[in-house]
């Protein structure tokens, strides 16, 4: 009986290819996860991990600045015993300026420098290291932003507002210790000395080392002596504790890849639960009379159960099989891909293709089992009849569970609210969301008879070729529903994610645009840097400028009236360039810093205070041999102000800020009477200082939203794979119907409808499924959105932004889904033999 | 052949299938006519090319040799159309615009109202009904309050009779009806009978029928026999008993034959 049943398995192996497809998307995604997560904490950890390093030896700091190591201690050091080999490793600030005379616009520029040495440290990919003044040799990733190689000049900028032009001799990728920096610019140890040297530091003093590497033929022994020599006042790693660290290191990091990666393949694996669940449906009822036969000549029920499900284990395994070699060398590829720094370690672990099987089995099995019991159910008497049917089970206890679902996931998230939005509070919120769209796919068949029923009455007198197609989509809600649903999965969540990008951005959006006026000029420190005293000097002495916002930002606690307080941060600036630099957001009050401060609203809700009212402003200052000396000054309350990214917590004068209280910003705003002339003059005053960046406020706010648009892409492409495997869905279930429906395309066909008639018939029909599909994934994905957003934002449940752009381009898209899935199935449905359908046998 | 006015006419129709040794001829050299406002039956045991002659009449199937015309005289006679060279789409027009058709059964399609299924034909065509001619055909079938049904909530015969009015709503040249009743009881079949008949007097409406049952043969004002694909008698103004006498003869001659074949091997 088995085999018989194999055999038939054989025999529709065209049919149980989309079956495979969707299988193997599935199963290559997992595999292909873990071949990334595993490969890339190896090359970490491993391929570029250090051997040569006994023990690494750094200085405690004792203020704020890091501590050195002395060149008598680095003596000291080399002549340990067991000690073969010191080296002091000497670094500091050194930026490559790029093509635009800037250092790293947008992305996270490496500020670090160091000197050559032939340790383990660099891995040279082009030339030579630097022997001389004159030459430098770069850290690959910074060389290829800055568009530099062997042979070019290159522009280093250094502390101090000094810079140096060199010649590139070398490109390199270096290998971090787990502690320390990560250099984009190496000199030859006497430049370096020169050149890295703190500008501020006294110019008799010695200069030292940053860390000082050691190494011996007993890593222990080396790790003993520098102890017994060293004492407190240093950190002192062993070799292989450094290595530990960053293998760990590797391996957590690689388990975050591989946990982010896993939930989308989780995503992609469901959608193809509802392919192949859909598929063996279909193959199942094809074959209803052989299992009716099978039954009258005695096989069990359990038997033909049994049989099903070994179809589909079969089916898994072979699905599994070419999934697993697709996903290593998915993996392997995305390796290659990869800007991996050093030598890429592959690694295939043997979990990987287990784990590849076992989702692939698994996942065929569980969606064949509804099938499996079908099928066991089907009556031996249905042999005897021509339009024997699958028994299948109503959709009332499915509906009725779904609604719940989604009622009790509104009421989830209902029950909470924005202005007391706890973290429990925001799981449930969550859970609701997750909960009610688990509700909607449950709800799917009887939405599709709900939606698509009506349509055609809605239609005025449609023509046949929509009214058949609409009819076809509705005549199994259960198989349209599971293959727009299958759509639906991976659309809803691209939309959801949409949503909260959107969300996001209009919030960022709108908050620059209120604060920054639209004609400044914005000055940014480069590279994730601060703004100097030079630099806010070079600012206000420029021509032209009106009015110079240069917010800087510090911790500040404030105290109200009646005592209580809260630890928070101030931002000050200058009284005259409120209003015209930069506008603050006032909720309450006035904006003038002249009469007081202006609290952010999060601050004044918590002290309960309002504008008029008395508060303390409580500084934190260094004092004498570093000893807190917190100072308290007086201040009215102005006005309360709806805080920003861009003016963060509380707005205070400048002048009001004690001296030695620590503040810091990397922004300024000017405005003058003319934006492009400001603007001239602006690049004119920084063209010599390649950290400052000069921008107006289109360019401001594309930087400000790059990361997430960044983040958002990749999560659209993650999500891709769920989505093709639904286009599998449509494709299969369309070519399923066109072979089940012969017999009546036949009678359409002799009955005067033209082959291009069929195939637009077939085609509208798949059309229909698709954007069904389309429309349920956007707006069950804008809903899930508007969650999320008010998960993390706390805005308003529907106060989302809808990112119509996204909808209507995934809506075009699932059009064409219905199209491209149509071709195949609609051919054949077209080339049907009239004889043979309209043949009574 | 002018003489007689006729619906479909076929001359030196032959249809062979497979090749060599395994040759079938279907049909062999049928010359033949159907009057126009008469309904016709086509008789004869199974396999003898009664469904390949209709499929080739009707342009379903394409002959091996031989031409068949459609006479359009209520088209005009510019509209006499031979089939024979005629591409698919215009093939498939033909058949919309200018033929019905009853199978012996899956007539209907099933996500579809009888009403719908009824006027499909127009539909495709993208033409309205005539109302008054639709609630001719209509109360002829007697199917007024199944119109909104869809075909599963419909019994066999309804189902036919509903196959029957769609067949006449576009006012066909000809309507085949490949064993119209052969799948019913003879209840259900005589009604449906029934109804052709009153198609051809009260319409004047020209029928095909393919059968092999002597009583629907008697509803016909002609019955044709075929034996190995060759018109082999012809029968006016029969009854049943007449037609069946007619096959027992036909049948032992086609013994006789075969007899004679058996003896001179
Ligand atoms: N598609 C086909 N391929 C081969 N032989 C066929 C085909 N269709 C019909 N025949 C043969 O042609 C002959 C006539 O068939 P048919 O017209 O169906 O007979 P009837 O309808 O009178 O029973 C039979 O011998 C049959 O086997
Ligand atoms: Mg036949």
């Amino acid at each position: 009986m088995l085999r018989a049943m194999l055999r038939d398995l054989r025999a529709h192996l065209g049919r149980v290819a989309m079956t495979l497809a969707a299988i193997v998307l599935g199963v290559a995604f997992v595999v292909a996860t873990w071949v990334v997560s595993d490969s890339a904490a190896a090359t970490v950890s491993s391929g570029s991990s250090r051997t040569d390093l006994g023990a690494l030896v750094r200085a405690k700091p004792t203020g704020p600045a890091d501590a050195e190591i002395s060149a008598d201690v680095l003596d000291r050091l080399a002549r340990l015993p067991g000690v073969t080999r010191a080296e002091g490793v000497r670094a500091g600030y050194a930026a490559l300026v790029g093509a635009s005379g800037k250092i790293g616009t947008t992305s996270w520029a490496k500020t670090a420098g160091t000197d050559w040495d032939d340790s383990q440290r660099f891995a040279l990919i082009d030339g030579r290291g630097p022997q001389r003044a004159g030459e430098v040799a770069l850290e690959q990733q910074a060389a290829a932003e800055a568009g530099l190689s062997v042979g070019d000049s290159a522009r280093v900028l250094l502390g101090g507002d000094r810079s140096d032009t060199a010649t590139v001799v070398g490109v390199f990728s270096y290998r971090a210790t787990g502690w320390g920096f990560d250099p984009a610019v190496v000199y030859d140890a006497d430049t370096a000395t020169r050149l890295l040297r703190d500008p501020d530091a006294t110019p008799t003093a010695e200069p030292g080392f940053a860390q000082v590497e050691l190494s011996g033929p007993d890593e222990r022994a080396v790790v003993a002596a520098v102890e017994a020599d060293l004492g407190a006042g240093y950190w002192i790693d062993s070799g292989s504790e450094l290595r530990e660290q960053r293998a760990k290191d590797a391996a957590a990091d690689g388990d975050v890849i591989r946990k982010a990666l896993l939930a989308f393949a989780a995503v992609a694996l469901m959608a193809g639960v509802f392919v192949i669940a859909n598929t063996f449906t279909m193959l199942v009822t094809q074959r209803t009379r052989q299992f009716a036969l099978l039954r009258a000549v005695g096989a069990r029920r359990r038997q033909v159960r049994r049989a099903v499900l070994t179809e589909a284990v079969v089916l898994g395994l072979v699905g599994s099989t070419v999934g697993v070699a697709f996903g290593v060398g998915l993996g392997l590829l995305a390796m290659r891909l990869l800007p991996v720094v050093g030598d890429v370690a592959y690694v295939v672990s043997p979990w990987a293709v287990l784990l590849g099987y076992a989702v692939g089995v698994v996942v065929t099995m569980v969606a064949a089992y509804g099938s499996a019991r079908r099928a066991a159910r089907v009556s031996p008497m249905a042999a005897l009849r021509t339009d024997a049917a699958v028994p299948r089970r109503s959709l009332v206890l499915r509906s009725v569970l779904g609604l719940l679902a989604v009622a009790a996931g509104a009421a989830m998230v209902a029950v909470t609210s924005p202005e007391d939005l706890t973290e429990p509070k925001r799981m449930l919120a969550m859970a609701g969301a997750v909960l009610a769209w688990v509700g909607v796919l449950l709800t799917a068949p009887i939405l599709v008879s709900a939606v698509l029923g009506p349509l055609t009455r809605l239609l005025r007198a449609p023509r046949p070729v929509t009214r058949i197609a609409l009819r076809n989509a509705v005549r199994d809600p259960r198989r349209t529903a599971a293959t727009s649903s299958a759509l639906m999965i991976g659309l809803s969540l691209v939309c959801a994610f949409a949503t909260v990008g959107q969300t996001l951005s209009a919030d960022i959006t709108e908050q620059v645009r209120s604060t920054v006026p639209e004609n400044a000029v914005v000055l940014r420190a480069a590279a994730f840097g601060y703004l100097d005293d030079t630099a806010r000097a070079a600012a206000t002495a420029a021509p032209g400028v009106t009015a110079l916002a240069a917010p800087r930002s510090g911790g500040v606690e404030v105290i109200s009236a009646r005592g209580s307080s809260q630890d928070t941060e101030f931002t000050s600036l200058d009284p005259a360039a409120v209003g015209s630099a930069i506008r603050p957001r006032v909720l309450a009050g006035g904006s003038d810093l002249r009469r007081g401060v202006l609290l952010a609203e999060r601050v004044a809700t918590a002290l309960g205070v309002q504008p008029g009212d008395q508060v303390r402003l409580r500084f934190p200052v260094i004092g004498e041999a570093g000893k807190a000396a917190p100072v308290e000054v007086p201040a009215t309350v102005a006005g309360v102000h709806e805080g920003s990214d861009l003016l963060r917590g509380q707005l205070i004068d400048d002048a009001l800020v004690p001296a030695g209280v620590y503040r810091q910003g990397d922004s300024m705003y000017a405005v003058g009477a003319d934006a492009s002339t400001l603007r001239g003059a602006l690049e004119k005053a920084f063209a010599s200082r390649p950290d400052v960046l000069v921008q107006d406020r289109d360019e401001l706010l594309d930087d400000l939203l790059e990361p997430y648009q960044l983040v958002l892409g990749l999560v659209y492409v993650l999500l891709g794979a769920a989505v093709v495997i639904a286009v599998f869905g449509v494709v299969n279930t369309l070519a399923l119907s066109v072979l089940e429906r012969t017999r009546e395309l036949g009678v359409f066909r002799a009955l005067g409808a033209s082959r291009a008639l069929v195939r637009r018939t077939v085609r509208r029909e798949s059309v229909v499924i698709s954007l069904y599909g389309g429309v349920l994934g956007i707006a069950v994905g804008v809903l899930l959105g508007g969650v999320m957003q008010y998960v993390i934002l706390a805005n308003p449940v529907f106060g989302m932004s809808v990112p119509w752009l996204t909808a209507l381009v995934a809506l075009a898209g699932m059009g064409l889904v219905g199209v491209l899935a149509a071709l195949w199935p609609a051919r054949r449905a077209a080339r049907a033999d009239i004889l043979a359908a309209i043949a009574t046998e | 052949m002018t003489n007689f006015d006729a619906a479909v006419s076929a001359e030196d129709l032959t249809k062979r299938y497979g090749s060599g040794d395994a040759q079938v001829t279907a049909l062999d050299t049928v010359t033949v006519a159907f009057g126009r406002g008469e309904l016709t039956a086509i008789m004869g045991p199974s396999g003898s090319g009664k469904s390949t002659l209709m499929h080739c009449l009707a342009g379903l199937d394409t002959p091996t040799a031989g031409r068949v015309w459609l006479d359009g005289s209520r088209h005009g006679d510019a509209d006499r159309v031979e089939l024979s060279g005629l591409r698919d789409d215009a093939l498939t027009a033909l058949r919309r615009d200018r033929m019905g058709f009853v199978f012996q059964a899956f007539n209907l399609l099933p996500t579809l109202t009888a009403w719908e299924n009824i006027t499909l034909p127009l539909d495709l065509a993208g033409r309205r009904p005539d109302q008054a001619f639709a609630d001719t055909v209509i109360d002829a079938v007697g199917l007024r309050d199944r119109l909104h049904h869809r075909p599963a909530q419909l019994s066999g015969g309804q189902q036919q009779r509903v196959a029957c009015a769609r067949a006449l709503i576009s006012r066909p040249d000809v309507v085949f009806a490949d064993e119209p009743t052969g799948a019913l009881d003879s209840r259900a079949g005589a009604e449906v009978l029934g109804f052709l008949r009153r198609s051809v007097d009260e319409l004047a409406q020209t029928v095909v029928m393919v059968t092999h049952d002597p009583v629907a043969a008697s509803y016909a004002d002609r019955v044709l026999f075929l034996a190995d694909g060759k018109i082999v008698d012809e029968l006016r103004e029969p009854s049943a008993d007449r037609v069946l006498d007619r096959i027992r003869s036909l049948e032992s001659v086609a013994r006789g034959a075969r007899t004679a074949v058996g003896a001179g091997a």
